[in-house]
């Protein structure tokens, strides 16, 4: 039973960033960007978070830094992409460069170390009790007791699903990627869309920057979004964009990672166990290109 | 060509500025910075050669990727080839005993092979199961990455190391020096000849760009574009395990953890930066060698952290591409103003 409650908390610890960056991911897919920031969003985020909640001495204050620093990518990638017309790969790999150059910059810079930082006085994002079901047996050791942000995370989920699919804004947002042209000649601008589209794509990657950093360690490591941004992209495309998808995947992911600590200090090295998430993500491109076969 | 040479030397400059300003910003006195940087890089004899050296992966690298994405597929492998290239030269270096003048040849073909396999992989997948390269190229790399820290960790390891790193390979692998000047150097221009010449003068090369711009055109043309693509994802492999295989034979001449993490994305921007033509990745392959060169001099003579460099980087990728849009949306608006003017005189 031990290692159920484990297994189940350390999937959910290794979806949450996923899952957010690929929520995130999901806007500008349906708006239409080939946005593939999401990685150096997630880092920037990540290195935001640490820096508000040291020297702030609030971890509230720590996220909404990692949201103001995944916001500025954000920014940088509108002039770029959406305002100069620049290709929005090429926008993307820069970003994500610029991304890693400046955290471990500005981690040389202000905290005068190289490769990680931690200190005692980094506020860590805390664990939440939720009121009536941390009550109930069974039921309230697996829902109850997780972090916060991946309590947010779930309702982010749910509130995309709604905000996609049943709203004006939403309705608006799948228009921009379906037929600029058609949106823009009922009054709507399309640039205007994709520029919200881009603003909550970074606030989600901001959130899940700060999970990284402030969830379950007290850290900053250089890169330490380590390819997550890209494994939330290949989630993005594997369910084109359908948030209940995302969240699917997203735990089957978190699951294959939770798997990876669990078979630590078993028989198989740890390098093949680390290799699992990525071997997972190859694994379900190909179900995802033989299901397009069978549609075709 | 010559629109390509003026946005990219504004774009380098501008981005220079930008990064004065920064500097400026943090109190730092910009002038010196560059000065050290420079002094390290082009000005002093052993920074001028240092600068050649380090630029051999960086230019193998970046010809793999602006040679993959001139001709279509999306490799954004070089990192993992670039480990399976070094592995594969270390692998002959270490268990194979001739002659300098066989094995040098051996390993650098082990290294082609190595990278090539890698990237064949991915095109494999991309022709037998339709898998799309982009993702698949990139989720290899850290495969690829965990997989060469397991072979130095358990197989390979040196049993005298305190951390994971094989035995050194045999004498007669190492490149030999010539005159302070590594002999990698010279690989290094041999393959951008040769790049050069394929792309621009041959017909592969030629068949391979139509593909990257026209994929339709190029099949009912009569090119062969799915062997093609397979070529292309080959060839590109083939480079970036050159790169591989060079770092090991030219400089530690055993794999130690952590080989090529600094060059990973490196190839990529090149390449983008350069608009995937064979001449401007040699042209940035050796400015952003010259940076990452003089940025341990910057850091000593004015205390500016040597990541401050990484900044510098994105920032030209930014503004040079940028640049180069708005530059060629200015001269087609010239054109067209030209153009109007003389059809209504």
């Amino acid at each position: 039973m031990n290692v159920l409650f484990g297994l189940v908390s350390a999937m959910l610890v290794g979806a949450t960033p996923i899952l957010l960056a690929a929520i995130g991911g999901t806007f500008t897919f349906y708006a239409g960007i080939f946005n593939i920031a999401m990685e150096g969003m997630m880092l920037v985020g990540a290195f935001c978070a640490v820096l508000g909640s040291f020297f702030l001495h609030s971890w509230v204050l720590g996220i909404l830094c990692a949201i103001g620093g995944a916001l500025i990518m954000a920014g940088i990638f509108v002039v770029f992409a959406v305002r100069l017309h620049t290709d929005e790969f090429l926008t993307g790999i820069a970003l994500n460069l610029f991304a890693v150059g400046l955290t471990t910059f500005l981690l040389r810079d202000i905290f005068h170390v190289k490769g990680a930082f931690t200190d005692a006085g980094i506020r860590a994002i805390p664990a939440v009790r939720l009121p009536l079901i941390d009550g109930i047996p069974v039921l309230g050791r697996l829902l109850s007791g997780y972090n916060l942000i991946i309590y947010v995370a779930a309702l982010v989920t749910v509130l995309s699903a709604f905000v996609i699919f049943r709203t004006r804004f939403g309705l608006r947002l799948r228009g921009a990627g379906y037929n600029a042209a058609c949106l823009n000649s009922s009054g709507v601008q399309a640039s205007t869309i994709r520029v919200w589209s881009l603003i909550v794509c970074a606030v989600c990657c901001g959130l899940a920057g700060a999970y990284l950093s402030l969830g379950s360690v007290r850290l900053f490591s250089e890169n330490m979004s380590a390819g997550r941004g890209w494994i939330s992209l290949a989630a993005v495309i594997l369910v084109s964009g359908n948030p209940w998808g995302i969240g699917v995947i997203s735990l089957l992911f978190g699951f294959f990672d939770g798997l990876t600590v669990f078979l630590q200090g078993g028989r198989i090295p740890t390098q093949f166990t680390a290799m699992i998430p990525y071997v997972a993500t190859l694994v379900s491109l190909y179900l995802y290109s033989v299901r397009k076969r069978r549609q075709a | 060509m010559r629109k390509q040479a003026l946005s990219g030397i504004l774009g380098v400059l501008a981005a220079f500025a930008i990064g004065a300003l920064v500097l400026a910003l943090q109190g730092f006195n910009p002038f010196a910075a560059y000065a050290g940087l420079l002094q390290y890089s082009l000005f002093s004899a052993s920074g001028f050669t240092a600068t050649w050296t380090r630029a051999v992966p960086l230019v193998l690298t970046g010809l793999s990727a602006s040679i993959a994405f001139a001709s279509g597929p999306v490799n954004l492998g070089q990192p993992g080839q670039l480990i399976m290239g070094a592995l594969g030269a270390t692998l002959v270096g270490l268990f194979v005993h001739l002659p300098s003048a066989l094995l040098i040849p051996l390993c650098i073909l082990a290294s082609l092979l190595g990278g090539a396999l890698w990237a064949g992989l991915a095109a494999l997948f991309k022709r037998a199961l339709a898998m799309d390269e982009f993702i698949v190229t990139l989720m290899l790399n850290f495969i690829a990455d965990y997989f060469a820290l397991w072979v130095i960790t358990y197989p390979l390891f040196d049993p005298s190391a305190t951390s994971p790193m094989t035995r050194p390979i045999s004498i007669a692998a190492w490149l030999p020096g010539l005159g302070g000047v590594n002999t990698s150097v010279l690989f290094m221009v041999l393959a951008v000849i040769v790049c050069w010449l394929v792309m621009s003068r041959g017909r592969s090369g030629y068949e391979w760009r139509m593909t990257g711009q026209n994929s339709l055109f190029a099949r009912i043309g009569g090119c062969k574009v799915d062997a093609n693509y397979v070529r292309v994802m080959l060839v590109t492999g083939a480079l970036a395990g050159l790169a591989g295989g060079l770092m090991i034979m030219g400089g530690p001449h055993r794999f130690v953890k952590g080989l090529g993490a600094n060059y990973a994305w490196d190839g990529i921007m090149i390449a983008v930066v350069a608009n995937n033509g064979i001449s401007g990745t040699f042209l940035y392959g050796l400015l952003f060698s010259a940076l990452q060169q003089g940025a341990i001099g910057m850091e000593l003579v004015t205390a500016v952290p040597s990541e401050f460099i990484e900044v510098l980087q994105a920032v030209i990728v930014l503004v040079v591409v940028a640049g180069r849009v708005s530059l060629n949306m200015v001269f087609d608006r010239l054109a067209t103003r030209r153009k109007l003017k003389e059809s209504v005189g």
